[in-house]
This record gives C-alpha cells, structure tokens and sequence, in this order.
C-alpha cells in the first residue's frame, strides 16, 4: 500500500515535468529539422540556425529585445529599490495607499495597460517606438520590485540606518554600504523578475512598438503565417540563454558559500 | 547583482556587435540629393521579401531601411490609424480600395517607376484600382482545392468543382480554410453567387450549403496545420491558397491543385505609399527596385507565392517553381472575384460562420 503511494505521488511529479518540459523538447527538436515542417521531422539540419544569423530582421528583434529588457531592468531595479526604501521610512497611510496603487497594474489585464500606454502615447504626440517601449517597459517592471523589496525591508532593524550614521557614515554611504547589501537578495530576485517579464512580454511591446522597430515577441507574433522552424531555433537559443543565467544565479552562490566555509 | 549585470550587459554588447556586423563598404551615392531621405520605413507581411533584397536596395542607394512585420491587413490598418508613420505598406486587395477611399494612401509619380512595364498580365488592369494610380501589384494568388490524387481524381473535380466538398465520398476527409470571407467563398461560388454578394437571400442559401457540409460531411476545419496534413497525405482534399498549394505539391508529388470552374477569389497585395510618407521619393525607389527582375525573382522564390512580375513569373514557373501548376494561377477568367472591401457583409459572414461551426 505504502509502495503504491509512493509509487503514484513520484510518477504525478513526473507527469507534471513532461507537461512542462514535453513541449520545450518538441521545439528544440524541430529546429533542426532539415524541411520547413513543424510536425514531419526529415532530417537533421542547422539550416535554421544558419538562417536566424544570417536573418537582419530576426538579428534586430533579438537586439532591441536585449537591449529594452536590460535597460528596463536595471532603471526599474533603481527606482523600485529607492521607492521600497522611501516608504519604509514614510507614515504608514502613505506606504498602504502607494502599495495598494502599485498592486493595480500587476492584477490589470495586460491588454488594458498596453492600450492604456497606446493611447497616452498617441495623445501626448509621441512617436512609437524604441522610446515608448522602453518606457512602458520600465514602469510595468516597478511594481514587481517594489513588491520583492518591501517584505525583506520591513524585517530590516528600523535603527540599522540611524547607526550606520552614528557610526560615521555620510547618508549615501548608509545607503549603499549598510541597506543596500541587506537587501541583496530581494533586488535580484526582483531584477530578475523585472527582466523575465520585459524579455518575454508581447502585448504591450506591440501596442506600444512602432516604425523601425520590433521584440522577438512581435516578431514572431507576425511570422505565424509562414512559420517555419527558424522560430524553434530562437526559442532553443533563448531556453539555452534562460538555462545558463538560472544555473550561474543558483550555482555561484552556492561555490562562495563552499569557499568561505573552507577558508574558515 | 553585478555579476548578473555584468552577464546581461555582455550579452548586449555582443548583440550590440552582431548588430553592426552587416555594414560593408557603401556605394557613392548621395541619397539626399537625389531622394531627400536616407531612411526608408517599409511595412510588410511577415516573411513576406526575398533574404537579400533590403540589403542590396541598401548598398545600391546608400540607404537604411527600416522593416516592420504585421500579420493581417487589419492590424495594418490600426496601426496607420494609431499614427504610424511608414513609406511603404503592403495591403491587400479590398484594403488598398479602403485606403484610396479613406485617403490614406497617397497616388504614384508613375513616371518615376521606369520598370512599371514588367506588371504581371493578370494584374494590369486590378479592380481596386485599375490605372495603378495607388498601388503596385508585389505578390498574387487564388484560392481553390489542393487533391490527393491518389484519392480524387481530376475528373471529379472537374465534374463537381466546389460542390465535391459535399460528396459523402470523401465524409471525414476534407479540410475547410477557417479564415474570414475564405470559408463562405466555396458556398457561393458553388451556388453561383458573387463573393461580394449583398443579397440577403444569397447569404443564407450559402450559410445552408456550409451547414449541409458541417452535418454531413465532418469536414476539419483550420488554417496553416493543413500544409503538414496534406503533405502527410492525412485528407483527400482542402481548399488552400495558391502559394500554400505550391509548397505542398513540391513536398509531395502526389498533390495536384485546383481552381473550381464556377470561378473562385484571386488576390494580390500591393505596394503602397501612405499619405503621411516622410520618405515618398525614396519609396517610388524601393517599388521600382521590387519591379526589378532579378529582385522580384528573389523574392518570389524565397516566399512561395507568385510574383507580381511577369517575367520574372514566366521565368520560375520554367524554372523553380516548374511542374508546379497552382505557382501559375488561372488569368482572366471571369468568374474569379477579387474580394471588395465591405465591413457589413464581414461581419454577418462572421458571425454566421460560428453558426456553422457549432453546428457540426
């Protein structure tokens, strides 16, 4: 009976894992695919990858959704970061009322927001493109730091800024040597969540996206028709991509921790 | 977090690099001069130009082109109406008619476009506009039957045109195009009705023809899957596009394709410059170059489908494309329709088309 057990909740999680990862491997297999076919594997072929290179307009999105990811990461990380800091330290009917603002665009439909910028946009006479991306970018990814922040902040001593002052420091000295390195954690995991949700983000890139410049997401969103596998190799290079940042995020941790221990 | 940053801001930079990678040495020419411009914004169909051709309308005229992808005419038509500002746009058919109509598209220095000749025979005279005072014809198709013929014979079809869609023969082994306009096409032209009927009556005699067909013959219905199906050999017959029709027959030899006699729908998406161009100078370049052969080879043979260009079609259907009849769809005949651009008679297709579908 025990074995039974055990034997059925083992193989639920090993159902769970093929339904996660079961459509990942079908992608990466076709794309090396020798024919066009996304269902009939010919033969094997780097002719897609050959062909991702050689593409400009794929070589673009790639780039410009690089670039508007690491950008709106790293300017939304400050700004979440700082905002999180401030409201610490403000009167509580301040922190509620600007925490509760800041849940509404994460539980909004994305498709709302990204009309929302559309129109503001439009209206203001901005000319879509790089610029409106990375913006709506930017503040659609606050949120999600703000949010990761604030928990770790609150267990923080009220007094360990108070001290570090006492102690000599000048105030961006505290910041940046006392609060911020306790923080360490919260900021990249929320700068992580801030790049995964920019760099695959679809629907407000394309409402805000104009002339001259296009994401993967748009891209490939606009190739559905004539799909072919050069697709699938860009899906396989950004698994490939996402798989090594997570193993260098969890593994490097880990390899300091070690050393330290040894060194001691 | 610095070595994560320093990871994302590397992979930037070697982007940043791959980027720049492209730029060879340039040709002499003075794109200001001659077109006042050295950017051209160009908006086209996804996967829809040769792999060479923007680099070398680059390189030829010194010149950066800006390239966006949309998927259908009326995302197009939102984002020109969002503001967009583009130097060439590539609508279909009824969507350049509604540009003239809405002025949104701009009328050609004809004079400029010194390859105008080389306009395919079937598209000199195009409905939406026959002096070709809007639009430049890029790429044309039709819409009919790919058979299996191992499964159907010719003379069947040539006996029954779309009606075969209602034999009991073939029950479970048909493939229905789900797209808008495309999917009441078979039924009107089977009971000899116009595709831009306004008849009422018309539309529910073919609403009936489609129900008969969801209840008797378990049709499937879908877009692009069927190019996989057909070539795996999985239906007996589908109604595909031209150019869709020409990638299946060269990866299947046993595919034959078939444009019904009682008349089908012929499109052709046309190069466009919009009223608001920045660039319209170095636009009229760009549709002269397309108008070039060897480009307009290039691209016909990358994408599929037929080229706009005569020669360059007589060429590929020898060549390429040879054996391959749908790459040669049928000219002049005159109960092949282009589509007219008409919201009210979209919608109630529409919406009887979930009516059909739930039906079966």
């Amino acid at each position: 009976m025990q074995k039974l057990k055990k034997f059925f909740s083992s193989s639920f999680v090993w159902l769970v894992m093929l339904f996660f990862y079961l459509p990942i491997f079908y992608v990466m297999v076709f794309s090396f695919n020798e024919s066009k076919s996304l269902t009939r594997f010919t033969g094997f072929s780097l002719k897609w990858y050959q062909k991702m290179f050689e593409t400009r307009t794929i070589r673009e999105a790639i780039y410009y959704t690089v670039v508007i990811a690491v950008l709106a990461t790293v300017i939304s990380t400050v700004i979440g970061t700082v905002t999180a800091i401030g409201l610490s330290k403000s009167k509580k009917i301040l922190r509620d009322v600007v925490l509760q603002v800041n849940d509404i665009p994460m539980m909004n439909p994305d498709i709302v927001t990204a009309i929302g910028f559309m129109l503001l946009f439009s209206s203001l006479n901005l000319e879509k493109g790089f610029w409106t991306i990375l913006l709506s970018h930017i503040v659609f990814c606050i949120p999600y730091v703000i949010l990761s922040v604030m928990p770790r902040l609150r267990q923080l001593d009220d007094n360990l800024a108070e001290a570090a002052l006492d102690l000599g420091c000048t105030p961006i000295q505290a910041l940046t040597m006392v609060i911020i390195p306790q923080l360490k954690s919260a900021i990249i995991s929320g700068a992580l969540i801030a790049f995964t949700m920019s760099f695959d983000d679809f629907v407000i890139s394309f409402f805000t996206s104009g002339p001259g410049i296009s994401t993967i997401a748009i891209y490939v969103y606009s190739s559905i028709k004539r799909i072919n596998p050069t697709i699938n190799a860009l899906s396989t290079i950004i698994v490939l991509i996402v798989t090594v940042v997570l193993i260098v995020v969890n593994v490097v941790p880990m390899i300091k921790e070690r050393k330290k221990r040894v060194a001691q | 977090m610095k070595k994560l940053l320093a990871v994302l801001l590397a992979c930037a930079m070697v982007l940043t690099l791959a980027g720049c990678g492209g730029s060879e040495e340039k040709s002499d020419f003075d794109p200001i001069a001659e077109f006042g411009s050295d950017t051209l914004y160009v908006f086209n169909w996804g996967e829809y130009i040769g792999e060479n051709t923007i680099e070398n309308f680059e390189k030829k005229y010194n010149v950066t082109v800006k390239y966006n992808t949309f998927d259908s005419n009326e995302e197009m038509y939102t984002a020109l109406l969002g503001g967009d500002v583009y130097d060439i746009i590539v609508p279909s058919d009824y969507m350049v008619e509604r540009l003239i109509k809405e002025e949104m598209i701009q009328p050609l220095d004809l004079e400029a476009l010194t390859n105008i000749g080389n306009i395919a025979d079937g598209l000199k005279s195009p409905s939406y506009d026959p002096d070709h005072t809007y639009s430049i014809p890029y790429f044309q198709g039709s819409v009919g039957i790919a058979y299996d013929t191992t499964k159907v014979t010719r003379e069947e079809l040539e006996a029954e045109g779309w009606n075969i869609l209602l034999n009991e023969k073939y029950k479970g082994q048909i493939f229905v195009y789900d797209a808008d306009r495309d999917n009441f096409l078979p039924a009107l032209k089977a009971l000899g009705y116009s595709a831009n009927t306004t008849n009422d009556d018309e539309i529910n005699a073919a609403y009936n023809w489609l129900l008969k067909q969801a209840e008797t013959m378990e049709p499937s219905y879908g877009t692009d899957e069927i190019n996989d199906e057909m070539i795996n050999g999985n239906y007996a017959l589908a109604i595909v596009y031209s150019g869709a029709a020409a990638y299946i027959m060269s990866e299947n030899e046993d595919i034959e394709y078939y444009e019904p006699f009682q008349g089908t729908n012929v499109w052709s998406d046309a190069m466009c410059i919009p009223s608001n161009a920045k660039s319209p100078k170095l636009a009229l370049a760009w549709i002269n170059f397309n108008l070039e052969k060897d480009v307009a080879i290039d691209n016909s043979t990358y994408v599929g489908y037929t080229s706009g260009h005569q020669e360059a079609l007589e060429e590929l259907s020898q060549g390429e494309f040879a054996g391959i009849s749908a790459y040669t769809p049928r000219v002049g005949y005159e109960l092949d329709e282009t589509y007219k651009d008409d919201n009210n008679l979209k919608a109630k297709l529409a919406e009887l088309w979930v009516k059909v579908k739930a039906a079966k």
